[in-house]
């Protein structure tokens, strides 16, 4: 008897050991990252030898820096703009038609988030080449929305399948055209679920370099590919920094999203 | 009888373009597709077709397998093949193992612990692949953290090199992959109710006993999904064996970007790169058919 509940309280405590590792696990290179970038020194120790801002006044100075910022956004915006416009019109479409051809149009929607980055981007740069498209924020967008769109439309239909369609039927049955319709009827209520997807969009965006990596040219780099073709010549705290900024953006943009579905949900309630 | 027919024609009518203007929904997502994919998809297996001449990217026109051939029989893509393989095979073992365990303590712990257990998981998600592998390169040099630590506590007498090399080409993987893991598992994981294993534990179970046969039948749907993740990402893989591995770390990805990138060989890129996904579909379906063999077997064992 004594010797099970030893054995417990063993397992117990190797269970939470275990899980402590882990955690330090998921969190050690994020916090090399986010250290290095306020390194004094100019190489890669951690944890950081003083504190500066010395590499982030760099960043903001560095041309070349800004540019591939400037086109990260651009092209993350773009991918958020086109793959909500898209996931959003097909989980509209699979509400009232599920037909066999929508089914698996949809359905071939899904197959690019399983098929290795490094082949979509070959594909594509083939393709892009025949329109004189590779090294343009077009073939950028199209190869991310491969990605955005699908998650853009889960999220869009489970959203949908909360929607209450009976007011959508009401509208219609009072006259409303089914534009009018999806405006006043159907819209406050799938907003939230526009912006989170949206903000997925351009969270995926964001952060992809595989295919960005190929069909991206010097004057379209984007920062992840930027970042990782500077990284390859030298190890210096830039990268650190441009990935820093990064991730705070991405954390604010999930911030928004969650203060959207809340502030929501106290509308609901009011 | 003429006015029912002309309602009834009407009605079709109506039904018609209604027809017709829903579908258009769908235009948007086939443009994509066919565009954005499948097309350039085909051009890919038509280039792969294509013969490899020197001095251009593929030959126009030809229809051959010879880049195939060329592929298949090189010493080089042989060892590629081979070490791409074992490569997906440890790190997709690797991650569903972490991935379950973190889920499992992610959905059994409470309060502050869970939510940093969850916040952890899903900040890496966060991070750019380039960035976060190859924030493992200081702490995995000779000189680096992980070293310090192990030297400090006497379990190596010197420094070892884990980057470059193979731990750090693994480690970096399994980094970049767990946190997808942990998301399809933990999803699975809310919808079992937590009394069944505080009855398992009342009845006697230990605590490992009592996952194995009360959890894990219950979540294999999860580590289903998550397989799928693993293995078509460990045979693409790219970022880990390339900035955390050495010269014998070479997966598909990296000698495909050589092909493209630097030689401008694209009909013997086009021919790896079929070869990789066909690998990685084998791969999903030997997973699979593993987890579904289990799957009966913790049945049988539970009856």
């Amino acid at each position: 008897m004594l010797d099970s509940r030893t054995g417990d309280q063993l397992q117990l405590y190797l269970f939470r050991f275990g899980y402590a590792m882990l955690t330090v696990f998921m969190l050690l290179p994020i916090a090399v990252v986010i250290g290095t970038s306020f390194n004094e020194s100019g190489s890669l120790v951690f944890p950081p030898e003083g504190i500066s801002f010395a590499w982030y006044v760099e960043f903001f100075a560095d041309a070349r820096w800004l540019r591939s910022f400037e086109n990260s956004l651009i092209v993350a915006t773009g991918t958020m703009v086109i793959s909500t416009l898209i996931g959003l019109t097909a989980a509209l479409g699979i509400e009232f038609r599920q037909n066999r051809v929508a089914k698996s149009i949809v359905g071939l929607g899904a197959v690019p988030l399983f098929i290795p980055p490094i082949v979509l981007g070959v594909s594509l740069l083939f393709y892009l080449s025949f329109f004189g498209l590779q090294q343009t924020y077009v073939g950028l967008i199209i190869a991310h929305s491969l990605w955005a769109t699908p998650i853009v439309f889960f999220v869009m239909q489970s959203v949908f399948s909360r929607f209450d369609w009976s007011l959508w039927d009401a509208g219609l049955d009072l006259g409303a055209s089914p534009r009018r319709s999806f405006r006043y009827v159907m819209l406050p209520s799938i907003k939230t679920g526009i912006v989170v997807s949206a903000l997925l969009a351009f969270i995926v965006s964001l952060q992809e370099f595989v295919m960005a990596l190929f069909i991206s040219g010097r004057g379209t780099r984007t920062l992840p590919v930027f970042a990782w073709l500077e990284m390859r010549t030298n190890l210096s705290p830039m990268v650190s920094v441009a990935s820093t900024i990064f991730v705070f953006i991405t954390i604010a943009a999930i911030g928004i999203a969650v203060s959207a579905s809340s502030l929501n949900r106290l509308a609901d309630y009011l | 009888m003429s006015t029912s027919r002309i309602r009834d024609s009407l009605r079709t009518d109506l039904q018609q373009r209604d027809f017709d203007k829903r579908s258009l929904l769908f235009v948007p997502i086939a443009l994509l597709v066919f565009g954005g994919f499948v097309f350039p998809f085909l051009i890919l297996i038509r280039i792969s077709l294509a013969g490899q001449p020197s001095g251009a990217p593929y030959e126009e026109g030809s229809l051959t397998l010879e880049s195939f051939v060329h592929v298949v029989t090189s010493d080089l893509i042989q060892y590629i093949i081979g070490f791409s393989i074992l490569y997906a095979v440890t790190t997709t073992l690797l991650a569903l193992v972490v991935a379950t365990f973190y889920a499992y303590a992610a959905w059994r712990t409470s309060g502050v612990t869970k939510y940093v257990l969850l916040f952890s998981s899903i900040l890496p998600l966060l991070t750019t692949l380039a960035v976060k592998t190859y924030a493992w390169a200081p702490l995995l040099a000779p000189n680096g953290n992980v070293n310090d630590l192990l030297l400090l506590f006497s379990v190596i007498g010197e420094p070892v090199q884990f980057a470059p090399g193979l731990v750090g080409a693994v480690v970096g993987q399994v980094y970049n992959m767990v946190p997808f893991g942990i998301l399809a598992i933990y999803s699975v994981l809310i919808s079992i109710e937590e009394s069944k294993i505080e009855a398992a534990r009342d009845l006697g179970a230990s605590r490992i006993r009592s996952f194995y046969e009360v959890v894990l039948p219950e979540i294999i749907p999860g580590i289903a999904v998550a397989s799928i993740i693993f293995v078509t990402w460990s045979v693409g893989a790219y970022a880990a064996p390339q900035l955390l591995g050495g010269g014998a770390e070479r997966s598909y990805a990296v000698q495909i970007e050589s092909y493209m990138l630097a030689e401008l060989q694209w009909a013997f890129a086009g021919a790896l790169s079929v070869l990789m996904l066909l690998t990685g579909a084998i791969g999903v379906l030997i997973a699979l058919w593993v987890l579904n063999q289990s799957e009966g077997g913790v049945r049988i064992a539970g009856q």
